[in-house]
């Protein structure tokens, strides 16, 4: 029952058109970054770090490389917006709609609802990453040998040196990167359904939440807040990309993983709480 | 089948429902009159655990709808004025979904309903597709999947050409006469009530004025047809004894308050007069509603129950 229920909510997200404004948006800036950098002078810089760090630049002058690069503007700039709008609308957008009074005249709790949007929007996050991921080394793949994995060491910032993996353990890296930016994805869109919850417009909610992003993010780029970065959100986001570290930190990273989690559990149990106390009215 | 007891809400400085009692029986076409904003879509708001009430109680079909609400609704259908789906999807489609938050519902049950509400053909469309008759009957359809044995509308006829006010109007009898439906109709189109409802409650500025049968309503306690030969002296005597206040028209009677027509006949008698016919005058729901209202405008509207 609770499967079939969760079906019909992926039928709701996944039959709308602005549900693929994130995987088309996506598709575009992959691809134009990818074609800059086959068509452009940009691999210069790639290799003449490799060659200045002794690695013949052929062998990681690669798809999987190019696809990493990709990934990280796409998914500190565009990736939070789509799975802000989609979250933001999963409960506001049928308040607003009137469909949310039609389903509350059936036998469902108000909290069941709400856990199967919220699944409903998770897979929505997961599968967004995973497709960027996947898109964006297929893309890639077009203009690009397979090979190495070289990788801006971005926990240092970009001048801050390189990795370098063999073909194998730069695809594993690839791949658990994008499982981790799951957790991102998921943790936006948790923020969103969370205003969503609240008698707000679903832009309303959308905004809010990349509101409480941006501020996260200015905050723990103000060079004199380097001591309390732990404290933001948004660094524990960025677990991810310690995955492209020569040395990911394991116990940091499963920290920020049990803070992602704390955060979701919280998001989710504060929506929960002012969902149920308000009055649906048409 | 339907159980209020002092249910109140208020929001914020504004009280939406006060004090309201009711009991709706089974099998019954109910109808729920007030005016815009009177309390009607709050109430039925909290009949289905949407609003949650200030103080007081209501069950539906025995159970308590804020403690209970999954058994209470189980047997629930329910349309509200502005028929809203999710229009990227088919027909089909969205009774699967509206459906599913009760329960699996068979594709053959699905089929029955739609063919029921007359949307055989059109139920893989998309709703976008449709006009507004035709999300009225999706919205009828979803009301009927879960099987229900009470159906509540909220102003179902919103926003309808005649015919499908005329189609809607039919269903409903169709769904009391076939089904043994109970029905609780919202609404302020007293023509509408009138054809349906056996029993009707008025809610005005949040507070129940009246609550009782149609015929109660229709019936005037105090104006009678009488046919005799020569009205106007019959008239005048019958004042003149007291019996009534007023006679008009050639026929009607005002009686005096604690006269009843039988002890009119029985003085048209003594004083000579043939009596042809005397019965009690109906009156229209909208004259019934309308003197109600100008009632409880004049005074703090205190409950009438017949």
């Amino acid at each position: 029952m609770f499967l079939l229920q969760l079906k019909h909510e992926l039928w709701k997200l996944f039959g709308k058109k602005r549900t693929y404004i994130g995987f088309g948006a996506f598709l575009l800036a992959q691809n134009a970054v990818i074609l800059m950098f086959r068509f452009t002078k940009a691999t210069g810089a790639i290799r003449r770090a490799l060659e200045g760090g002794g690695y013949p630049a052929e062998a990681f002058l690669t798809a999987t490389t190019i696809a990493t690069q990709v990934v990280i503007p796409v998914a500190f700039l565009l990736l939070p917006l789509y799975v802000a709008l989609v979250g933001g609308d999963l409960v506001a957008k049928e308040a607003e709609d009137g469909t949310l009074r039609m389903i509350l005249a059936r036998p469902i709790s108000r909290l069941r609802l709400l856990t199967l949007k919220w699944l409903a929007g998770a897979l929505f996050g997961i599968s967004l990453s995973l497709m960027l991921g996947l898109f964006g080394w297929l893309f890639a793949s077009i203009w690009f040998p397979q090979g190495g994995l070289f990788a801006i060491q971005l926990e240092s910032g970009p001048a801050g040196g390189f990795a370098v993996f063999g073909t194998a353990e730069g695809a594993w890296r690839y791949v658990a990167a994008h499982a981790l930016l799951a957790t991102k994805a998921i943790t936006i869109m948790g923020l969103a359904f969370l205003f969503s919850c609240f008698n707000m417009k679903p832009a309303a909610a959308t905004i809010v939440a990349l509101s409480v992003m941006f501020v996260n993010a200015i905050l723990m780029n103000i060079p004199w807040f380097v001591d309390y970065k732990a404290w933001f959100i948004t660094h524990h986001l960025n677990l991810w990309q310690w995955m492209f570290l020569q040395s990911p930190p394991r116990t940091r990273m499963a920290e920020s993983l049990s803070l992602l989690v704390g955060f979701n559990l919280t998001f989710f149990a504060v929506g929960a709480a002012a969902f149920q106390m308000r009055d649906i009215k048409s | 089948m339907i159980q209020l007891q002092a249910l109140r809400k208020v929001f914020g400085q504004r009280v939406a429902v006060d004090g309201f009692d009711l009991r709706v029986p089974r099998g019954v076409v109910f109808g729920l009159l007030g005016h815009n904003g009177a309390g009607k879509s709050t109430t039925i708001g909290m009949l289905l655990g949407q609003v949650w009430p200030t103080s007081g109680e209501a069950r539906v079909c025995g159970h308590d709808v804020f403690s209970n609400r999954s058994r209470a609704l189980a047997r629930v259908g329910a349309i509200f004025e502005t028929p809203v789906f999710y229009d990227y999807l088919t027909g089909w489609r969205n009774l699967e979904i509206l459906a599913g938050y009760t329960g699996p519902v068979a594709p053959e049950r699905i089929r029955e309903v739609v063919a029921w509400v007359g949307l055989t053909g059109r139920d893989q469309s998309p709703v976008r597709t449709y006009s507004h008759g035709m999300r009225a009957r999706l919205a009828l359809a979803q009301a009927l999947l879960p099987a229900p044995e009470l159906l509540i509308l909220d102003e179902p006829t919103n926003g309808l050409d005649p015919e499908g006010i005329h189609e809607m109007r039919e269903t409903i009898r169709r769904l009391h006469a076939e089904l043994g439906l109970t029905i609780l109709l919202s609404s302020h189109l007293l023509s509408e009530v009138q054809q349906l409802c056996s029993r009707i409650t008025v809610l005005h500025q949040a507070r129940k004025v009246f609550d009782g049968s149609l015929a109660d309503a229709t019936r005037t306690r105090n104006r009678v047809r009488l046919l005799t030969d020569d009205f106007p002296s019959a008239g005048t005597a019958l004042h003149r004894d007291g019996l009534i206040t007023g006679h008009e028209g050639g026929e009607f009677l005002t009686l005096a308050e604690g006269i009843s027509p039988s002890t009119v006949v029985k003085r048209m008698v003594e004083l000579g007069f043939p009596v042809h016919a005397i019965h009690r005058e109906e009156e229209t729901l909208e004259n019934f509603y309308l003197s109600l209202v100008k009632n409880a405008a004049q005074t703090d509207p205190t409950p009438v129950t017949r």
